[in-house]
């Protein structure tokens, strides 16, 4: 099969390569967008002092937003909502599995603290009427409830809820929310672009036989198969 | 209890709305907001316990910032999600602050105020013609134009909401509307689909506005346009597809390279169907506009198996009024014309919940279930067999009388095809009582309906027997029908005609209507023919009179007294009724029905026929259809042979 492949020289590939012009400005902007949709503040600030790139969004709002992301991460649910009411009220009113899923992490975050009295009387405030709305939220919430009926949470099949993870999983859907409604990406370009150069490599492998690129970290290429 | 540690009780905090010292209030203001944002059940208690007036009062009479922006938010998760939200702030009168507020100097309370606007003008509740009043149409321009790019969002999608008339459009545009939004377009995201959504409204079936916006900075504007089909947010898709899609209707091939944008429009759409949300839910209805009265594009839609995906829709239950009503609209456009469409949609078995859907609460459903009906029964076909599901005559019948007059008149129309011919839904009909309702509606002021009634009963007294007729003119009455026949429109005279030309069709019995009463249906027709100018009442006129020359003797002798009539000098020559219509050269149509009159009357084997074909010689006929042997046009010249075949048989008598 290699055989009947085109095979394109090393050589050939990186006069090629070189051929292709990309602006600088546009990759400071993939630089730019990474850092401040990741919200990387600091970052951000010394990127756009150093290489004169403008941000694409305000840079006050990631602070705000970073500042909502860590109260999530801190298990401090109730401040993270008010932050993010105070930050545009849209959010949490149009957007029901979010808000359910924070009011479930705050449900989590009883359950941890031992406070089960609470934890119960949340869970029928201001859970139950969420999970008639939906059932979808009905069968999370009798998941969440399960926490209680276990001692040892480790041995608990629905332990993994108590997990960090739990907590960065609600925080980044809390994040991605905020940044849709700045009319922003929630999403960082550069990871889709690595995407597209995968894909682009497993079509091209079908047709010919050329320098890949194996290591996406250092990006070398490696010598053609032939 | 733990919880109420937190906060206080709801009473409480409701009181301390009203406190008097400023710290208080915008604690218990935060409060309230924190707890009803993302919580209906909230929303309604507090909406219970009087908060929304409390609330309203601060934005009305406070002025430190906090406090206005966060009874601003307050208001804005009041209004949103809930109707009765929507009606408790409307009710406190908060319109005017919060328009006013937009004017402050304050960034924050600007767009909190603005959000909640945006909120309020989602729902249906809120006002419309107010906005459109002189100054406050100025600044909603004004804020269209701003500096802050939310409260330009807001203003966009406040228009996009209330621009719902002719009027509303043709004031928005005098003030300068389109150019401030289509500035819009170059913003964020949701500024850009704020503005599309408004151009949207403004462009809805507007051939003025389509046009102007087609040609504006040369065609530019409309291109922005069109690349936004390719956007990657669903809702501009959606949004420029249904701009692009309202300058299509309004004026066909107005854009360069119409074609190909008009099929990528097509799979940009079909492809959104299975968008979540408003965006998939919107989908259909924009592609049923984008498909109306365009065959090619229709025949493109059905090799993308957008009737298999509609139908899909179709079977899922409790589909959203908005949704189901643009589904079926679309299957209806996409089936009104090509008979593979309905065959396909047919096999899909979604027959019930279409017949469901016409008894639909929301009248846009029930609208677009009967046009599906309706381009469903265009198919005789059909009717008998995958259509003959009888259940759906009693639902059709009801609309008849349905509160919304676009309905009644679509449901007249389907009622009007599956009268047509012998499907098995005429006798449901009957038996429902559909008669009388179409005798009704015949009488009615709206001239479409009456138009659309008299359509049906033609089709429903169309070859059926002598009971069925008396039934129907006994209720209609010869006198209601004269008095169609000469009503003030030309169209309904027209139907009128066609009603007696079916009524007085078939045998003996039926042709003996026309002469019922002192043959007064027949003198209507008559003084037609001699008045009408319309050639297509009197072609129904002449069809009408050759159906009762079919009859027997005396039907025959009646209509010789009319289209020949004899006068004591004999025949006078080129001035009768049927003189006239044999030679009219303004539409063969015409001269064919005054030929089979003369087929008719002259019939070999009848009786009186030697001294009728004597008395039409005399009067010039044969002459006459001699010329006309040699028509141009095939029909007559092949019907005029026939004729002088038949006068042949008789010998003219030596002088």
């Amino acid at each position: 099969m290699s055989s009947s492949k085109k095979v394109i020289t090393r050589e050939e590939w990186e006069k090629k390569l070189a051929d292709v012009k990309i602006r600088k400005e546009d990759m400071n902007k993939l630089v730019m967008n990474f850092l401040v949709t990741e919200g990387y503040v600091e970052a951000a600030e010394k990127f756009q002092m150093e290489s004169g790139t403008q941000p694409d969004i305000d840079l006050g709002t990631i602070t705000d937003r970073m500042a909502v992301r860590k109260a999530v991460q801190c298990g401090n649910v109730e401040d993270a909502i008010e932050k993010v009411n105070d930050l545009n009220p849209e959010i949490l009113d149009t957007n029901p599995q979010l808000f359910f899923h924070l009011q479930q992490q705050r449900l989590i975050e009883l359950i941890r603290s031992g406070n089960v009295e609470e934890a119960l009387q949340f869970a029928q405030e201001e859970l139950a009427p969420r999970g008639e709305e939906n059932h979808a939220f009905l069968e999370e919430l009798e998941r969440t409830v399960a926490l209680l009926a276990f001692e040892d949470t480790a041995s608990c099949p629905v332990g993994e809820l108590l997990d960090v993870s739990q907590r960065q999983k609600t925080a980044s859907e809390l994040n991605a929310a905020i940044l849709t409604s700045q009319s922003h990406e929630k999403d960082p370009k550069l990871p889709s672009l690595l995407k597209m150069l995968i894909w682009a490599q497993n079509q091209l492998d079908e047709k010919a036989s050329y320098p890949r690129i194996n290591d996406l970290v250092n990006a070398t290429l490696e010598d053609p198969v032939t | 209890m733990p919880s109420s540690a937190a906060w206080a009780r709801p009473e409480e905090l409701v009181e301390s709305l009203s406190s008097l010292d400023n710290t208080a209030r915008l604690k218990a203001l935060r409060d309230v907001k924190n707890q009803i944002i993302g919580n209906k059940t909230k929303k309604l208690s507090y909406i219970k316990l009087g908060a929304v007036p409390r609330v309203v009062e601060i934005l009305a009479s406070d002025t430190e910032v906090p406090l206005l922006v966060q009874s601003a938010a307050a208001v804005g998760s009041f209004a949103c999600g809930i109707e009765a939200g929507v009606k408790a702030v409307l009710d406190s009168g908060v319109l005017p602050h919060l328009l006013k507020m937009l004017s402050n100097g304050d960034q924050k309370v600007v767009e909190a105020c603005a959000r909640s606007l945006k909120m309020i003008f989602q729902s249906t509740l809120a006002p419309k013609s107010d906005m459109f009043q002189s100054h406050r149409m100025e600044l909603i321009i004004e804020l269209l134009n701003s500096e802050n790019e939310s409260v330009a969002e807001v203003a966009a999608s406040v228009l996009a909401r209330c621009c719902e008339t002719v009027d509303h459009q043709r004031a928005l545009a005098d003030a300068g509307g389109l150019q401030s939004l289509l500035r819009l377009l170059k913003g964020s995201v949701k500024t850009r689909e704020a503005a599309l959504d408004a151009l949207g409204a403004l462009t809805k079936g507007n051939k003025q506005l389509c046009a102007a916006l087609s040609s504006m900075d040369q065609g530019r504007s409309l291109a922005t346009i069109m690349k936004l089909v390719k956007d990657k947010s669903p809702r501009t898709r959606l949004l420029a597809c249904t701009c692009l899609a309202n300058v299509g209707k309004a004026s066909p091939s107005s854009f360069q390279k119409e074609w190909e944008i008009r099929t990528s429009m097509l799979s940009v759409l079909v492809k959104l169907f299975d968008e979540p949300g408003s965006v998939g839910e919107e989908a259909p209805g924009v592609l049923a506009d984008l498909v109306a009265s365009n065959e090619e594009l229709q025949e493109v839609a059905l090799d993308m198996n957008t009737i298999e995906k509609l139908g899909e829709f179709l079977r899922k239950h409790e589909l959203p009024s908005k949704q189901l009503a643009g589904v079926l609209m679309a299957l209806a456009e996409l089936c009104s014309r090509f008979q593979e469409s309905r065959r396909q949609l047919l096999e899909m078995q979604v027959q019930a919940p279409i017949i469901a859907a016409l008894e639909h609460e929301s009248t846009s459903v029930r609208a677009a279930a009967c046009s599906c009906i309706r381009s469903l029964s265009r198919s005789v076909k059909n009717l008998r067999t995958t259509l003959k599901d009888e259940r759906l005559v009693e639902p059709l019948l009801k609309l008849l009388n349905d509160s919304s007059a676009d309905i009644q008149e679509l449901a007249l129309s389907a009622v009007s095809n599956i009268l047509l011919e012998f499907t098995p839904h005429k006798a449901v009909v009957f038996r429902c009582g559909g008669v009388s309702q179409l005798i009704q509606l015949s009488q009615s002021m709206d001239p479409t309906l009456r138009l659309k009634a008299v359509w049906a009963l033609k089709n429903l007294i169309y070859m059926s027997d002598k009971t069925l007729k008396e039934t129907v003119m006994g209720e209609l009455t010869c006198n209601s029908l004269v008095d169609l026949i000469f009503d003030s429109e030309e169209k309904v005279r027209e139907q009128a005609m066609a009603l007696v030309r079916n009524l007085v069709y078939g045998d003996e019995d039926s042709v003996q209507l026309s002469l019922v009463q002192d043959a007064v249906l027949l003198h209507a027709v008559e003084k037609q023919l001699h008045e009408s100018t319309q050639s297509e009442i009197c072609i129904q006129g002449l069809y009408a009179l050759s159906n009762v020359a079919a009859g027997s003797e005396v039907h025959k002798e009646a209509v010789m007294n009319i289209i020949i009539p004899g006068t004591s000098m004999g025949v006078n020559r080129n001035t009768s009724l049927l003189m006239k219509y044999l030679q009219d050269m303004t539409n063969p149509q015409l001269r064919v029905g005054a030929l089979w009159c003369v087929i008719n009357l002259t019939f070999p084997s009848s009786l009186g026929v030697s001294s009728r074909i004597s008395r039409l010689r005399n009067g010039g006929v044969e002459a006459q259809l001699q010329i006309m042997a040699e028509d141009p046009c095939l029909d007559v010249k092949d019907r005029a042979k026939t004729a002088l075949e038949q006068f042949s048989t008789v010998e003219i008598p030596p002088r």
